[in-house]
């Protein structure tokens, strides 16, 4: 209901606007979003681990080899707050002086208490988890709740390294399948999304996670963490996280209460399937994204053009994000995936993201060993309405797509303009999994709503499992736009069991 | 990768170009089919690792033209990798090829059907390995080989000569990656703009990987010759060193596993099970590490004891190689005992307690505050 609230007033909005704009049509951009490069201190490596915004507009920046740098945009001038830290890939801002920052060893507090702009005081919050060494024991978050609980996520170790001669924790193999090559927790809870209450104790709260690198929470509080295909992760995706849940690696599973099991390598990979939680939304690899990062949701009201509310997905492989969409089927959060800029300048290595008070999007790259560029970039909406699909939802027959500008009839109903097919992934131990059962799906029947902006496609059979992969044709709208994104991804878990 | 290439397979899917695949390996077949010598045991063997960081273990090597070549390819990383061999001045055309096959790339593992590539070894899974058996070219040059994953090709390739001469040496060699032909000659090339290898005033530090410690690490530049490795897993100082600081140079590679690398001579080492006990030698107290303060720059690490709160502050001695840890325990009523080995490298003087051979006795009201001097023996 909202949302149609929302289509009524962008069109009004749209409508007056674009009627306005005819006169002095020199002015209207060309493009609906620019991307433009920040430029970053000298003499820093600008590999971007965190980025944050204060609420007077100035951005926070962790650099991977320590240093925590203010930005003002006014003044475009950079100024250290701190350094030395550990690989820092995560900050949340307590207020303009005190942040917390997850580094490799610990969530620490960084504060200047003596008001001179540098910080003086490194508190560890946290530290209460293991660490080996490993390089690839990365560490992510914090974000918040709104009863005050931080939520941090613990990469697994790398079969490429190995542990250190001494580690932090308890060590117990167990967790490591010493006959494969996949990623293991051999200390305490790598391969988790930890809970540290407003009390200070840090819980266990969901396992499973290969390379979650990416924690953050949709618009209504759902808890999500990307994850990057390979040993066990088919390809990579989204997950919605809910305590206690298991979400398909299983070399953490060795610190769950109670675990009697042994090695979880070696249990049956039926077993584990039957214990995983599934992904709310799947990235097929190099289609939607490879190195999926983080998801920072839009809150800006429009400011960021007509995405209120949904997600964007950094992703390291390729200059673009990906926007996802979810909605709620049979209790399950399930939805889509849709590419978003795609090029514009927009440079690979995308690992942080962060919304700017005046509604502007900044992004972080980081290469650190694997492909991508280093540096900061900011996507600025330029008030032109963009011609793209808006959102996606199963229905009991088939799939219907909003648009965000009314499409030509004659194109949105021809067959030709639609390719529909499904397939989904193997859940196993191999680095990733190839595209199953991948079928063209027939679509006997299109419809559009007379406003032009609602598709509706029935399709022959649904099936739960599988990603349904729309690419579509030559859509375009009534003065002859086309379309931004022609691919969007909806992963079905759960089907509709009746017209709602 | 992106919709410009994922549109073109759509469309033309139809037409994907097999018959150039045909083409590519009657192509290498007869390349190889003309120069081939059945004197296989005279091969030379060349062994290449694909390790983490997107990069060979192996940038470069030469063989003779027309002789016989054993290539071991072994995928050491935690992703996929394959090697393409090109003719001279082709690896960026084939790498773009790659990028090109979108969805197709995968199952044909990023090996487009074109003329410029030689011999290929498919996407390696991590762990495995594969074995390449060719005759060089005739032709004298310099033939890139490179790993077209998307993503991959601009930074993982090296160069096989086919010569009969030396190669070039490795710092002016442009078919290597730079890193790679930079560090051989001079490690801080790559890093003169970065903060650690700025003549910069001490004290700083570092939270960093660092052996023979915990994981835990704090490398601390304490003056412009001294230096000290401080353990936030353990709460105590493990070893100090004299001379330059640190090289992370490799560390910072990333996507590898790397300590900084230090730059001195360590001259200490603590020796002990653990410097502090409480009530009584042998009592090892239950650690938590809490933080550090800067204190004019100087960290002031805060550590527990059995829940009791520690402070420890270490500068330079105003003489000789010499640190001065102030130790502050506001607020206990038990007894401390600073303990230490007599074969560790230095020599201890402690400002207050009741010292007993490598033991100090320090009452509640001494350890308020005291300092442990070690000088350098």
């Amino acid at each position: 209901m909202r949302r149609f609230v929302f289509y009524i007033i962008s069109l009004t909005i749209y409508f007056f606007s674009g009627c306005h704009n005819k006169k002095e049509s020199v002015e209207q951009p060309t493009d609906s979003y620019i991307v433009e490069t920040i430029s970053t201190p000298e003499g820093v490596k600008a590999e971007i681990g965190a980025l944050t915004f204060l609420s007077d507009g100035r951005l926070v920046v962790c650099f991977l080899r320590g240093e925590v740098m203010i930005y003002d945009p006014r003044s475009r001038e950079w100024s250290l707050f701190a350094e030395g830290l550990h690989e820092p890939l995560g900050i949340m801002a307590i207020s303009a002086s005190e942040f917390l920052i997850m580094q490799r060893p610990e969530l620490t507090r960084v504060k200047d208490t003596d008001g001179d702009g540098v910080a003086d005081l490194f508190e560890t919050v946290t530290d209460d988890f293991g660490i080996t060494g490993n390089y690839h024991e990365f560490n992510y978050g914090p974000v918040i709740d709104k009863e005050g609980n931080i939520f941090i996520a613990l990469n697994s170790g790398s079969s490429g390294g190995d542990i250190q001669p001494e580690v932090r924790g308890r060590l117990d193999t167990t967790g490591r399948d010493n006959h494969g090559k996949e990623m293991y927790s051999v200390v305490p809870y790598r391969g988790w999304v930890m809970k540290l209450t407003p009390d200070g104790q840090l819980l266990p709260y969901a396992s499973g996670f290969r390379s979650p690198n990416g924690i953050g929470f949709d618009a209504d509080g759902h808890l999500l963490v990307t994850e990057n295909q390979g040993d066990w992760v088919g390809t990579s995706k989204l997950f919605h996280i809910q305590e206690g849940n298991f979400y398909g690696h299983p070399g953490s599973l060795i610190w769950r209460k109670g675990w009697n099991r042994g090695n979880p390598f070696y249990l049956p990979v039926e077993a584990l399937d039957s214990m995983r939680t599934r992904a709310a939304v799947l990235f097929p690899q190099n289609i939607i994204a490879n190195s999926p990062t983080q998801p920072v949701c839009d809150m800006t009201n429009g400011k960021f053009g007509p995405y209120s509310g949904q997600l964007f997905v950094g992703e390291m492989n390729s200059g673009r994000l990906v926007r996802v969409v979810l909605e709620t089927v049979n209790g399950t959060l399930q939805g889509a995936c849709i590419p978003f800029i795609d090029g514009k300048g927009l440079r690979k290595g995308i690992n942080r993201l962060a919304f700017a008070p005046d509604g502007s999007l900044w992004v972080g790259q980081a290469a650190y060993g694997w492909g991508g560029d280093n540096g900061i970039q900011r996507i600025r909406f330029t008030g032109k309405q963009p011609v793209d699909i808006y959102d996606m939802h199963l229905t009991d027959k088939g799939f219907d797509l909003s648009f965000t500008q009314a499409l030509d009839k004659s194109a949105a109903l021809s067959q030709n303009n639609y390719r529909l097919k499904h397939y989904y992934y193997e859940y196993h131990k191999k680095y990733g999994s190839e595209r199953m059962d991948e079928q063209e799906v027939l679509i006997n029947k299109i419809t559009l709503t007379p406003d032009g902006k609602k598709l509706s496609l029935t399709i022959d059979s649904l099936k739960a499992g599988y990603v349904y992969q729309l690419d579509l044709g030559d859509l375009r709208t009534i003065g002859g736009d086309t379309l931004a994104n022609h691919l969007i991804c909806y992963t079905v878990n759960q089907l509709r069991v009746e017209k709602e | 990768m992106g919709r410009k290439s994922y549109v073109l397979s759509f469309y033309r899917s139809a037409t994907f170009n097999l018959p150039g695949v045909v083409f590519l390996l009657s192509f290498s077949f007869l390349l190889t089919g003309i120069s081939a010598q059945p004197n296989r045991d005279s091969a030379k063997t060349i062994t290449i690792n694909a390790i983490g960081g997107l990069q060979y273990d192996l940038v470069r090597f030469s063989v003779k033209p027309g002789s016989e070549v054993k290539l071991i390819l072994t995928n050491k990383d935690d992703m996929k990798h394959n090697m393409l061999i090109t003719v001279p001045g082709a690896r960026m055309a084939v790498v773009n090829a790659a990028l090109q096959m979108g969805n197709m790339g995968e199952k044909k593992s990023y090996i487009p059907a074109m003329d410029e590539i030689l011999w290929s070894i498919p996407l390696l899974e991590p762990g495995e390995s594969k074995t390449l058996s060719f005759t060089a070219p005739q032709k004298e040059g310099v033939y890139p080989y490179v790993c077209t994953y998307p993503g991959h090709g601009q930074v993982m390739y090296g160069a096989m000569y086919v010569t009969r001469k030396e190669m070039p040496p490795l710092k002016d060699d442009i078919h290597v990656p730079p890193v790679a032909g930079a560090h051989k000659g001079d490690v801080h090339i790559h890093d003169n703009k970065d903060f650690a290898e700025q003549k910069r005033a001490a004290p700083y530090l570092y939270r960093i990987f660092l052996p023979g410690a915990s994981p835990a690490a704090i490398a601390v530049r304490l003056s412009d010759s001294l230096s000290y490795c401080w353990d936030a897993g353990t709460c105590r100082l493990r070893y100090a060193w004299y001379g330059g600081f640190l090289d992370n140079t490799d560390i910072w590679k990333g996507h590898h596993d790397a300590y900084g690398t230090i730059m001195g001579t360590i001259f200490y080492r603590d020796k002990t099970n653990f410097p502090i006990h409480i009530d009584h030698p042998g009592n090892i107290p239950v650690v938590q590490f809490k933080g550090y303060r800067l204190v004019n720059k100087y960290p002031e690490f805060h550590y527990t004891l059995d829940g009791i709160d520690v402070y420890e502050l270490i500068k330079p001695g105003e003489k000789g190689v010499a640190l001065i840890r102030t130790f502050r325990v506001p607020q206990t009523e038990r007894i401390l005992w600073f303990l230490f080995d007599n074969d560790d490298g230095v020599s201890y003087q402690a400002s207050k307690g009741d010292r007993q051979g490598n033991k100090v006795r320090l009452s509640p009201s001494d350890a308020k505050e005291f300092t442990i001097t070690m000088a350098k023996n």
